[in-house]
């Protein structure tokens, strides 16, 4: 069977493949010059053995333990095709940057080589400068940090990809990956702390620094590091203290926390720094200076304190995912409402079985997913390789995700079809056949929805790396499933003059369940964001000034949402007074989620490097995008492209 | 995945497929880098990489460097040469001949109706030497105007001067090597990690292998500021009250080199006369730098075995820009830090080949370092190229800043530009557009057709770039490297060369002066020409073929020279190309000419560059991976001074002068005092809108450095227009 998928998937992927013949001969792998200096080749005469997380740097010696069969050594990595194994000796062992922040000038001589190597356009960049700088004129310093891939012991992009297509080879611990593979969904640019995966909008795909393992395989060093002028980067086996540099820290100012992914790189900073670093780019962070020396992430409140509504900034680019993730918690909801309701003897929602908008109902959840299922693949790169969404299963919270939601549509779409048979044929088998399809559908939605909210737990991304993801989705589920059900099934006995009191009360309830999990979770959110130092908080700080009376009136929704819905419940009311309550509670509930979703998204400041004045700086490529400076390609600023 | 997996996934790296590589040297900054550009199967240039057996760069390169091979495709490229009648015309496109002819009947006709003087030619650094040299050719004996000039002016003019005058002749006497031998070093208005990254690179590996105090002066704290052992933030303008406090220290410690002072220099006296009234106390008060740091840096230099002295635009672009050179020279000589490993003023140059328009473009004289006041000169070149000596004026022309005031008092009615673009490099824009708006006849020579002066050109003649043509430039060390033509001229382009050679056809003397028609061939009339007894700009041991073996040559290299090393230094020997074969030493009192900020323009507004662009941008405002680093002008500001005025990070402002006005985007950063402000000069309807740029007395060159504004606010929307509407590329 998963062969025969596997076959499948492979002949899909034949489709607009490019068919070149590849040259496959063994040449060099890069040309070595004879007069090649000796700050271009690689150094290293020794190795640790366990770089200081206690994970081997031989990587044979590392596969041996957790590979079935051991790797080969002189295994070629076929860089281009090329079977060439190269000469470096020390091929099989982890290597990464070291970075003397001391000495950066900031002269985009390591960029600039590492984009003309890679033939990037001005809008991609495998490395990138950035800075912080702080004190006060002339005591002033500026740290300028130059940082790409740092090939990670822990690569969370790799995990992270549904695709499958990172690799961490056992050849130089390269993180590598394949561009070709990618469907471009962008995930791996969420989950990495340092922003070395490059989304191309235009491309629709994903690229990233490869260590120029071409080089590696001539005994060079990679282009970015031989180019440096500041005599600031370079590249050797990990741990390793190279020529004239006396330290291997893991953290400098703006670095974020090494934990998350054991990052191969090393500084050295020895020069003294000012209390607090600043950044130039438009997020609201700075460093502060700690007891023991290191930086810590703090909110700088650039904006001031005034509070604004910036409703217009509520879309974004992310509008596909708002849609895509609300509209399938409500359509969970309102089938588990379905579905269960009867099986666990409410007779309310046995009536609503039985009523006129059972099936049209259903064929609307079927519509109303199918519909946000196509939106979240035209939100991919290349939406026509969506079925590469399934291959890291293995790892990737969104590869579940995405069979989670694919069985729940399945099985609803099933669960749909037979019952609308069964009503034609009414047989026992059909039956049986209805509640296993709408068991599975369920089971499928919920795990499906756990692991919705498994892509957000993202260490990088500290706004969104909290419980309160879960309550919100599984609360929207409950409020806006409840009011979707509602509205189909209230609004046809009303019409149909049944009595709907009670299924109002039920449902009344079913919201305020949700609402008071969202609000509990938010509650909390709030808290944990401010007692968080750095990017949540920083995220926090946006959310309550530039969408300060936004965020406010969410709240206020909310709570006025818990009061109507628990109304409702109570006085299961009837009449005028209901369709009053039913639409006041709708709208409410809905403005406000909404809202909060598009909010989620928008607010969420990763633990991404400093940018500098222009470029990697968020709110110039905002405001030339609103000026029109982008579309002038040099800029290296993507234009809108909706 | 992690390690093993089955399914092997293609691992794609960029290959350019590269065939052949070719030999150039950059065409950006005075450094002087060699560049390998290589060619795909069809010829086409598709990558670059540094020379890793050329001495300067060592296989590195800077940033522009690395892009230089997109040079050849990018965009506003001149295809064809175009031709109208009035400014407000649209060009049609036309042939050679027809705008060749064109300009030269329009030479003509100004030259009889108004004077041969009243056509003025103003050309570049940007171009090859033999170019130039053709180009002095064809102005100086065929054209003959007498104003006829350079865009070094903007740059250079002020250490020319300087070295004239203190040494008797122009050419910087170190070299690169001089930071390998160094015990101290400083560098006065000099950002090298932002305007020469690859010199930087050179002083580093230098201090990585033996550290010596480094000291910086300048206003802002630039990188090497940052990074510097004493950082002087000195007062803009009084660079020559620091340098004459520093000798008074010197020689009133009695640390001066003495013998030295009598064995190579003349007029000791007077500079010791000139310097009492510079004590530190009295000093620290003009120039901002207190007493003890005066102290102390004067101790550490003269006491320093070898010591050595950088300067850029931080001294030329001033008003003591000469003064500045001659007073940097004063404390070498005193010191006796000239001609001696690590010892030297050395003036790090801009242009990639300022130093082959000094040496041999007849701009400021005759080829070679010979000047029209020098009937033997005259003779001489007269007598090379066979024409009459009288077709020589006796005394040189005026310079670029005057020959545009000479256009605006109306004594000079056309003009050729070549490799230029003074709409956006020269100071208050407002007034060189009146300028040019005057002209009868505007001929531009650019590779670019967008260069902003093109709006009042009558004629524009797509030149080829770079190394679609082939020769030499000259570096910061004199250096002599070499340009192999790599791809053919762009569209119907030509090169400079190409051009001046047929424009000489249509002029009487073209006859009779040989133009010959490749430029190793002018090379070799250039070697001929600087045989001599004593002269230092000696090349007659050069060939195109030995510099590229070489990967450069410095000069004096003779022909008796062997091998294929040059000379390193100047004056090793104590000898200098005055009369009296001594270095002069002459006093320099400070003058407070400058527009000093005052209530109504209450900043100092100081300019400079950015390491991703060159220049007005013409070349690096279309490539995205260099642009996309400022591509927008912006003003760093104090964050105190903006809080005062309410003004908000990467907001925009408008900054007013006497002059103009100009709309920036505002980057609040400490590295810039609370009262002022810094510009990249680079955007074009920017700095220049608002800037003086008052002429030093002896090298005519405009003190961009130094003015005085005031910031107003701006309706954001608007400024975003406007910024969005300036910026064509």
């Amino acid at each position: 069977m998963i062969d025969l998928l596997v076959k499948a998937r492979d002949r899909l992927d034949q489709i607009g493949a490019d068919t070149k013949p590849k040259n496959t001969e063994a040449r060099p792998h890069f040309e070595v010059r004879d007069s090649e200096q000796g700050y271009a080749k690689l150094y290293d005469p020794t190795a640790e053995k366990e770089n200081r997380y206690g994970v081997k740097i031989d990587l044979l010696d590392l596969t041996k333990e957790t590979l079935p069969e051991a790797l080969p050594k002189d295994r070629s990595m076929h860089i281009n095709e090329n079977p060439e194994v190269g000469s470096n000796p020390n091929r099989n062992k982890q290597h990464g940057f070291h970075f003397t922040a001391d000495n950066c000038i900031g002269c985009h001589a390591c960029e600039a080589a590492c984009s003309e190597k890679n033939d990037n356009p001005a809008h991609i960049a495998f490395r990138s400068v950035g800075y912080v700088e702080g004190g006060s004129y002339p005591d002033y310093k500026r740290l300028n940090i130059s940082m790409a891939c740092n090939h990670c012991d822990d690569p969370v992009c790799l995990k992270g990809c549904p695709t499958r297509a990172y690799t961490k080879h056992a050849e130089y611990g390269a993180v590598l990956q394949d561009s070709d593979t990618c469907f471009g969904c962008g995930y791996c640019t969420w989950v990495c702390p340092y922003n070395a995966p490059q989304l191309d909008p235009i491309k629709g795909e994903v690229s990233k620094c490869n260590m120029c393992v071409d080089r590696l395989e001539e005994g060079l060093k990679p282009a970015c590091v031989s180019a440096c002028l500041g005599n600031a980067l370079d590249f050797g086996v990990i741990e390793n203290t190279p020529e004239s540099r006396e330290q291997t820290k893991t953290s400098i100012p703006g670095f974020p926390d090494p934990s998350i992914t054991q990052p191969n790189i090393r500084f050295q900073q020895t020069r003294s720094m000012p209390d607090e670093m600043s950044r130039t780019d438009s997020m609201p962070l700075k460093y502060h200076k700690e007891e023991d020396g290191t930086f810590r992430s703090v909110v700088d409140e650039k904006a001031g304190k005034d509070k604004s509504w910036n409703l217009a900034r509520l879309s974004s680019r992310e509008n596909p995912l708002v849609m895509f993730t609300m509209c399938t918690q409500a359509v969970i909801g309102a089938f588990l409402m379905t579905f269960l309701g009867p099986l666990l003897g409410i007779d309310a929602f046995t009536a609503v079985k039985e009523s006129a908008v059972y099936f049209p109902m259903l064929i609307s959840l079927i519509v109303i997913q199918a519909g946000v299922l196509v939106l979240s693949t035209l939100h991919l790169g290349k939406p026509l390789r969506f079925y590469r969404g399934f291959n890291n299963l293995r790892y990737s919270p969104l590869s579940r995700e995405a069979l989670g939601i694919a069985m729940f549509f399945t099985g609803l779409a099933g669960y749909t079809f037979f019952e609308i048979l069964n009503v034609w044929l009414d047989h026992w088998f059909l039956d049986a056949v209805v509640i296993v399809l709408g068991a599975f559908a369920t089971l499928s939605a919920l795990i499906g929805l756990y692991f919705m909210h498994c892509i957000y737990r993202i260490e990088a991304r500290p706004f969104w790396n909290h419980w309160q993801v879960l309550t919100s989705f599984f609360g929207t589920m409950f409020s806006v499933g409840g009011i979707l059900l509602g509205l189909f099934v209230i609004t046809s006995m009303a019409i149909q003059g049944e009595d709907y009191s009670v299924l109002l009360s039920i449902l009344g309830g079913l919201v305020a369940i949700g609402l008071v999990a969202e609000s509990i979770g938010l509650v909390s959110h709030a808290r944990y964001l401010n007692t968080e130092s750095g990017e949540g908080a920083a995220a926090h700080y946006i959310q309550s000034t530039t969408f300060g009376k936004t965020y406010l009136l969410r709240n206020s929704l909310i709570g006025l949402g818990v009061i109507t819905s628990i109304a409702v419940a109570v006085i299961a009311p009837s009449g005028w007074m209901a369709m009053t309550l039913v639409v006041l509670l709708s709208l409410t509930v809905v403005a406000a989620l909404f809202a909060g979703r598009a909010l989620f998204y928008i607010l969420v400041i990763p633990t991404t490097m400093p940018g500098a004045f222009f470029w990697k700086n968020k709110g110039f490529e905002q405001h030339a995008r609103d000026i029109g400076l982008a579309d002038m390609p040099q800029v290296g600023v993507v234009p809108d492209l909706h | 995945m992690l390690f093993g997996r089955k399914d092997r996934k293609a691992i794609t790296i960029a290959d350019k497929q590269v065939v052949e590589w070719k030999y150039t040297t950059c065409g950006y900054c005075s450094t002087g880098c060699s560049i390998d550009v290589g060619l795909d199967a069809e010829g086409k240039a598709v990558a670059t990489r540094g020379t890793a057996d050329a001495d300067v760069n060592r296989g590195k390169l800077c940033i522009k460097g690395v892009f230089e091979h997109h040079l050849f495709d990018s965009a506003g490229r001149g295809l064809a040469p175009l031709m109208r009648e009035k400014t407000f015309d649209p060009y049609q496109k036309t042939d050679w001949d027809s705008a060749l002819d064109k300009t030269a009947s329009e030479i003509k006709r100004i030259q009889k109706t108004y004077g041969r003087d009243s056509f003025a030619v103003v050309s570049t650094g940007q171009i090859l030497t033999e170019e130039f040299y053709t180009l002095g050719k064809l102005v100086r004996g065929c054209i003959g105007t007498n104003n006829y000039d350079g865009n070094t002016t903007l740059c250079m003019a002020s250490a020319v001067s300087g070295y004239k005058r203190s040494f008797g002749s122009d050419g910087p006497p170190g070299c690169y090597d001089d930071f390998e031998h160094t015990d101290c070093l400083i560098a006065f208005g000099s950002n090298l990690p932002e305007q020469h990254p690859i010199i930087y690179w050179r002083l580093k590996e230098a201090l990585e292998k033996r550290k010596f105090p480094l000291i910086v002066v300048d206003p802002r704290v630039t990188m090497l500021a940052q990074f510097a052992d004493i950082h002087l933030p000195i007062t803009p303008g009084t660079d020559v009250v620091l340098i004459n406090s520093l000798m008074y220290v010197i020689l009133d410690e009695g640390l001066e080199d003495r013998d030295y002072i009598n064995a190579h220099t003349d007029g000791i006296e007077a500079v010791e006369a000139a310097v009492k009234g510079y004590d530190p106390v009295s000093a620290a008060k003009v120039c901002g730098i207190d007493e003890d740091t005066i102290r102390t840096v004067a101790r550490i230099y003269a006491k320093a075995g070898a010591a050595m002295s950088i300067w850029t635009m931080g001294i030329n672009q001033s008003t003591h820009g000469s003064d500045g050179v001659v007073n940097i020279n004063n404390l070498n000589l005193i010191t006796g830090n000239i001609g001696k490993p690590g010892s030297t003023s050395l003036s790090i140059t801009g242009q990639c080949n300022a130093m082959g328009t000094r040496e041999w473009s007849s701009c400021s004289g005759l080829p070679g370092y010979r000047y029209l006041e020098n009937q033997a000169d005259r003779d001489k070149i007269a007598d090379y190229w066979g024409i009459d000596e009288s077709f020589f004026p006796e005394k040189r022309g005026l310079q670029q800043t005057d020959i545009f005031s000479a256009i605006e008092t109306g004594e000079i009615k056309g003009l050729w530009l070549v490799a230029t673009n003074p709409m956006t490099s020269m100071p208050n824009t407002s007034r060189i557009r009146k300028i040019l708006e005057k002209l009868e006849f505007l001929v531009v020579q650019d590779t670019y057709g967008d260069v902003e002066t093109n709006q009042y050109s009558h004629v524009y003649l797509p030149g080829a770039v770079w190394a679609e043509k082939e020769g030499c430039f000259t570096n910061t060390e004199r250096r002599v490297n070499l340009v192999r033509a790599v791809v053919k001229p762009k569209g119907d382009s030509k090169t400079d060369f190409w051009i001046f050679n047929q424009m000489a056809k249509r002029f009487s003397n073209g006859e009779k002066i040989h133009f010959p028609e490749t430029s190793s061939e002018a090379f070799q009339e250039m070697a001929e020409l600087s045989k001599g007894e004593g002269r230092t700009l000696d090349i007659s041991g050069m060939t195109h073929d030995k510099i590229e073996e070489a990967r450069g040559i410095q000069w004096p290299f003779s022909e008796d020279d062997e091998g294929l090393k040059g000379n390193p230094r100047l004056y090793t020997d104590g000898h200098f190309q005055t009369k009296s074969g001594k270095a002069n030493l002459i006093p320099v009192i400070f003058k407070d000419n400058n527009e000093c900020p005052d209530e109504q323009y209450p900043f100092w507004m100081n300019s400079g560059r950015v390491v991703e662009h060159f220049h007005s941008r013409t070349k690096t405002g279309k490539i995205g991976n260099l642009n996309k680093f400022s591509p927008t002008p912006y003003m760093e500001m104090n964050p105190d001074a903006a809080r005062d005025l309410g003004v908000d990070h990467q907001s925009y402002v408008r900054i007013t002068s006497r002059r103009g006005d100009a709309v920036v985007m505002v980057q609040l950063t400490q590295r810039v005092p609370r009262n002022m402000v810094f510009i990249p000069f680079h955007f074009h309807d920017c700095v220049n809108r608002v800037s003086l740029g008052l002429l030093d007395e002896h090298s005519r060159q405009p003190a961009f450095k130094q003015c005085a504004i005031r910031i107003e606010p701006i309706d954001q929307a608007l400024a975003g227009q406007l910024n969005a509407e300036r910026r064509t590329f």
